[in-house]
């Protein structure tokens, strides 16, 4: 069990996985986070140095992920309700957002298009 | 019969079939214990068949391809363990209990391995040598190794050539010893990494310093650790995992260095005990990974002093080491394979930029099954045949390639020993051997040796293998 950003992984499963399970990190960012600490792409989370997780950790802490990020995304989607913006009464509703037709095939704004968007974590926010 | 009485005969049947249905229906209301039966077990729902659900309604979906999906009753037999199928996959068999002992079979020695009159015939390797090659993973998991007895190899023209560069290299005087350098090209399966293998076998049983990099694409294929070298302008990446692999392998393969002194003072990371041999030096390479790339270093000083060995430096697949690494630097942007440590060490010897003092042999081999398409190698190997053989003939470079500059500047004068097809008495010599062996089972005549050698392409050795011990018909 290793910890990163306050959570624990097993030994086995590769960094670059580990990364993206935090909101906000996708293949892109966790490619930029593992350059930079010379992690090579199939390393495993039990092969790190204790230094080299610290200052992983350390990397994590100073972005802007997680629950940091989600807020952020729900306050924007909040002030666009709470101006009364169309856009706003389209995510209150659960319905596209940018004009699509509402026929067929909204299963995606559905599932995506709500104030809370982003859930709640894995910390409660 | 009077009709009357007919009549009243039929009332009376009636009568009699209708009343105990009614009797029935009343008593089925107030009766509580069963009369013998068997529609009960007739009509009771069947058990459902193990795999078998009940047909679909109208509407939903079927189809269900999906892959990993757990079915009921599926397969119930062991998983491999972690690592057992990669195991499986890389292990290098080298005997065959059912095939025969050849008796006439030499082994080749110190002696008799530069020796003109071993020319095509068929060889063994002796123990040591196998343990030496095993353990810098000289032999490959497809090669035939596991068809016969025991390994042998067929001492062909480029191995004779290879012979007489080594001649070449013993012989020069102290201070002026030679640095060769060659690329081996040929066709694939036409015994390219068996000839590297020959190399290093001779070099071995030479008392050479015996250093093999089997494989190019693990070094750049981002599969294990790196790290910056610090103080490294331009930035420089060590492996440290591979790297202390590697020594581990040189001190397993070369047992003459093993207790050498070490003679010169060495910056490491850790301090060496009094009078160090180079075996303590490079235990603290394998021990420590983090100090394997000072480690090393110090050892190719050590073995660059005068009075010590000649070193062989090979290595397989040199098209991956040609071109940008799947490494990422600290701002996303892909490493040079020439700006890994082992890798640049090797290219510098290549390209000639240095040179061994006590001389040596590096020694690249192309490979045909498993190499990405490099426009400045290519051009380079195109460049240097035409130097050797046809230089009237000079290629010209297509502009609308996208050369590496830094690949044409360490292959611009490097030399290629090209490989062609076996002789028809280099492919009767090794058709004997099988046939020895008990691997082939007809008459070696010339009618034969002719047909498969022309089958084989003109003796390519891999096909000529294919098409004698291993295709059955």
């Amino acid at each position: 069990m290793v910890f990163i950003f306050g959570f624990h992984f097993d030994d086995q499963r590769l960094v670059k996985a580990s990364l993206e399970t935090f909101y906000g990190i996708g293949p892109k960012v966790s490619q930029r986070i593992m350059a930079r600490h010379y992690i090579h792409p199939w390393a495993k989370v039990g092969s790190l140095k204790n230094n080299t997780l610290m200052n992983l950790t350390a990397d994590l802490t100073s972005m802007k992920i997680e629950n940091d990020l989600r807020r952020e995304v729900q306050e924007n989607i909040r002030r666009l309700k709470d101006m009364g913006a169309y856009r706003g009464r389209r995510h209150a509703m659960g319905l596209p957002v940018r004009g699509q037709n509402t026929r067929t095939q909204i299963a995606t704004a559905r599932r995506l298009n709500k104030i809370e968007r982003g859930g709640s974590g894995r910390v409660q926010m | 019969m009077p009709p009357s009485s007919s009549l009243r005969g039929v009332t009376q049947l009636l009568r009699e079939t209708v009343q105990p249905s009614f009797a029935c229906r009343r008593l089925g209301e107030v009766q509580q214990t069963a009369y013998l039966s068997t529609s009960a077990p007739r009509f009771a729902s069947v058990p459902k068949k193990k795999g078998l659900t009940a047909a679909p309604k109208k509407g939903t979906k079927t189809l269900n391809v999906k892959k990993g999906r757990k079915q009921s009753g599926g397969d119930t037999g062991k998983k491999p363990a972690v690592g057992e199928r990669k195991a499986m996959r890389k292990a290098v068999v080298l005997s065959n209990n059912n095939a025969l002992e050849v008796s006439s079979l030499k082994n080749l020695d110190n002696e008799n391995v530069l020796d003109a009159e071993i020319a095509g015939k068929v060889y063994g390797i002796p123990d040591d040598a196998i343990d030496a090659l095993r353990a810098v993973d000289a032999f490959k998991p497809k090669q035939g190794w596991k068809l016969f007895r025991r390994p042998a190899v067929v001492v062909r023209k480029e191995a004779m050539q290879l012979a007489q560069l080594i001649k070449e290299v013993e012989s020069g005087s102290e201070g002026a010893k030679k640095t060769v350098r060659r690329i081996i090209t040929g066709e694939r399966m036409s015994g390219k990494s068996t000839l590297v293998l020959q190399g290093l076998l001779m070099a071995h049983l030479r008392n050479w310093v015996v250093i093999n990099l089997p494989e190019a694409q693990d070094l750049v294929n981002a599969h294990t650790e790196y790290a910056p070298l610090q103080g490294s302008q331009p930035m420089q990446y060590t492996q440290d995992t591979y790297t202390a692999n590697l020594l581990s392998q040189i001190l397993k393969a070369n047992k003459q260095i093993a207790d050498l002194p070490v003679t010169k003072e060495h910056s490491l990371p850790q301090p060496l005990p009094p009078k160090a041999t180079l075996r303590s030096l490079i235990d603290i390479g394998v021990a420590t990974p983090e100090s394997s790339w000072s480690v090393f270093a110090a050892l190719w000083e050590e073995l660059t002093q005068p009075g010590r060995p000649p070193i062989m430096f090979a290595i397989d697949g040199l098209a991956h080491i040609m071109r940008n690494s799947e490494y990422l630097s600290a701002d996303v942007k892909p490493i040079h394979a020439f700006d890994l440590t082992i890798v640049r060490q090797f290219v510098d010897y290549l390209s000639g930029a240095k040179s061994l003092p006590n001389g040596g042999i590096i020694f690249a081999a192309t490979s045909g099954s498993n190499s990405p398409t490099v426009d400045a190698l290519n051009f380079s190997l195109q460049c240097a045949a035409a130097r050797q053989f046809a230089p009237e003939k000079m290629p010209r470079w297509n502009p609308y390639t996208n050369l590496d500059m830094r690949v044409m500047e360490a292959l611009k004068d490097v030399d290629t020993l090209p490989l062609k097809g076996l002789t028809k008495e280099e492919a009767r010599a090794l058709m004997e051997y099988y046939a020895e062996s008990g691997m082939l089972r007809a008459k070696v005549d010339d009618g034969l040796v002719g047909e498969r050698w022309a089958l084989a392409g003109m003796g390519n050795i891999g096909e000529l293998e294919r098409t004698t011990v291993r295709m059955r018909v």
